[in-house]
């Protein structure tokens, strides 16, 4: 789907669809909120929706920053600890690196 | 675990295959609308999985096919208003759609080539079949295995063929919510469960840990995110790139459990049932898109993918409904199609609709159906699988471009729907074998005798 075709009034109602289905444990959307949106929030010229367009490319970015945060520092975690852990490790895990001997 | 995979599988199948029908149908139906809607617009139809675009334009006199089209003295001949603009255009869009659909038919078969070649679970023969390939493959009596493999064909088209009847009732009688559910259904399965166990396969080959939490975060996000945006709207590009991804799966899938030789005798018919299924007055296909066409409908998202948006420019939404739907289409249209639809849709002999606009922008989009891009990857990943070296899968790599590019061609003079696979698939065909058996051999007696031609 292009921007350039549809009118203001749907990007915007596109844009916070978005930025609200991103609550459902999606980050990605939220990235592609930003993504999509960013050219329309703050390179174009301004028109009447775009203060609000920009708004929710800030909040999408925020909530992205967030979870990238968080999914990292869980990662990191699980990848340094998931051997101490022992059975809960093997229990999280979905496949488990085999050794070499 | 595992029979419970296959059997949910072939159910999806099942599921899949319905869908697609109903796509296609679908699809093709739009197609052939557009056509006659707008004579000046040849709509070609490659392809089930890629009809939709209905142009709805008859002003532009556009010459479509000529877009399509690399070789300009064919549309010169054919081109009702030559004008010298005109052709310029068409050859200037022509050559520019073909590599517009070689991009996405190319990515498709690279990142099934490489999975088959890096990950090992898709080249591994397992005792698990699908429902619709019921023969096993007794590798020890050559008569045995053909006969068995002639039979598992004629039970895969036959299901197809069921299929796309059903989809043509389907459609007939207005049942366009039974339709609408059977398509998510098929992505939801094919964009959950096939991704999954791709992305458990890729995590064994390269030996990486993962636990749960990560995982259905991924898979939830790429999942819900290629729902949205295959069937309601989303970035073109991101659409386009799920599209790919599906259809590599699903060729993956195939792949993996269709028995050898069946697999070589499936391709060849189906392309011969494409053909069929397209060109003939009875064909299904064709029957799905006169009804659309009396009906006037737009057909419900298919997956196709769409190479391009296409602008109307200076068209209004209300003003040509048509047009809007057409633009919608095209904008939106790009859905995935479920593997197995897709597969359907292939065999349908989907067509590729070529849109006109008729604004002043001059942006076609141009369609191709999903099953197609399966059905070209199945072809070269199979030559990956099986023919050893990158010889084999080059050729036909090449071998089915060349077929694109002739499809294209013969869409441009006789601009009407087409069934994008037979050519191909022929090319493909032969190119694989004669490779294999006569190529191969040479180059390999010549490096050994260090003889370099």
């Amino acid at each position: 789907m292009n921007l350039e075709r549809i009118p203001n009034e749907e990007k915007l109602s596109l844009s916070r669809r978005y930025y609200l289905g991103g609550f459902a444990f999606l980050p990605f959307l939220w990235l592609v909120n930003v993504l999509w949106f960013f050219r329309e929030a703050f390179l174009k010229p301004t028109y009447t929706e775009q203060p609000q367009i920009k708004s929710y490319v800030k909040k999408s970015a925020l909530g992205l920053i967030v979870w990238v945060a968080v999914l990292t520092t869980w990662i990191t975690i699980f990848q340094h600890f998931r051997a101490q852990w022992g059975e809960v490790g093997d229990y999280l895990s979905f496949t488990i690196p085999l050794g070499t001997a | 675990m595992r029979l419970l995979q296959l059997w949910a599988f072939g159910f999806c199948h099942l599921l899949f295959m319905n869908t697609s029908d109903s796509e296609e149908d679908s699809y093709n139906e739009r197609s052939a609308l557009v056509q006659c809607e707008s004579p000046t617009i040849p709509s070609y139809n490659q392809d089930h999985d890629m009809s939709l675009p209905q142009e709805t334009d008859t002003k532009r006199r556009r010459p479509v096919s000529s877009g399509l089209d690399e070789p300009g003295p064919v549309e010169r001949e054919r081109a009702s208003t030559p004008d010298g603009e005109e052709e310029e255009l068409t050859l200037k869009y022509g050559a520019k759609h073909v590599i517009m659909l070689f991009i996405p038919v190319t990515l498709c078969m690279v990142v099934v080539v490489a999975t088959i070649k890096s990950v090992s679970f898709y080249t591994e023969k397992t005792s698990q079949r699908l429902i619709y390939t019921p023969f096993e493959e007794d590798p020890n009596s050559v008569g045995q295995r053909l006969l068995n493999s002639l039979l598992n064909t004629m039970v895969m088209i036959s299901v197809i063929v069921v299929m796309t009847i059903i989809l043509v009732v389907l459609y007939k009688y207005r049942c366009y919510k039974f339709i609408h559910g059977w398509l998510i259904l098929s992505s939801l399965m094919l964009l959950f469960w096939f991704s999954f166990m791709y992305l458990g396969e890729v995590f064994k080959t390269y030996n990486v840990a993962m636990d749960y939490p990560t995982l259905v975060m991924i898979i939830w996000n790429f999942g819900v995110v290629g729902m949205i945006c295959i069937h309601w709207k989303g970035p073109l590009r991101l659409q386009q790139a799920y599209l790919i991804v599906i259809s590599a799966l699903m060729a993956l899938i195939f792949i993996k459990y269709l028995p050898e030789w069946s697999a070589w005798v499936i391709l060849g018919a189906i392309s011969i049932y494409d053909l069929i299924a397209v060109l003939c007055p009875k064909g299904p296909l064709r029957m799905l898109v006169e009804t659309a066409q009396e009906r006037n409908e737009p057909i419900f998202p298919a997956l196709i993918y769409s190479s391009a948006m296409v602008w109307m420019v200076g068209m209004a939404d209300s003003s040509n409904p048509d047009s809007a739907d057409e633009r919608q289409r095209n904008e939106g249209g790009a859905l995935a199609q479920e593997g197995v639809e897709s597969e359907d849709d292939a065999t349908q002999g989907g067509r590729r609709r070529y849109s006109a606009e008729e604004d002043l922008e001059e942006d076609r989009g141009v369609k191709l159906g999903l099953g197609d891009f399966i059905f070209y990857s199945v072809l070269v990943g199979k030559a990956a699988t099986t023919g050893g070296d990158w010889n084999t899968t080059l050729a036909c790599f090449v071998a089915i471009l060349i077929g694109l590019c002739l499809t294209l061609l013969l869409l441009a003079i006789f601009k009407k729907a087409l069934p994008a696979l037979p050519i191909s698939i022929t090319f493909g065909l032969v190119f694989y074998f004669s490779t294999d058996n006569l190529v191969r051999p040479f180059m390999d007696s010549l490096a050994a005798h260090q003889y370099y031609i």
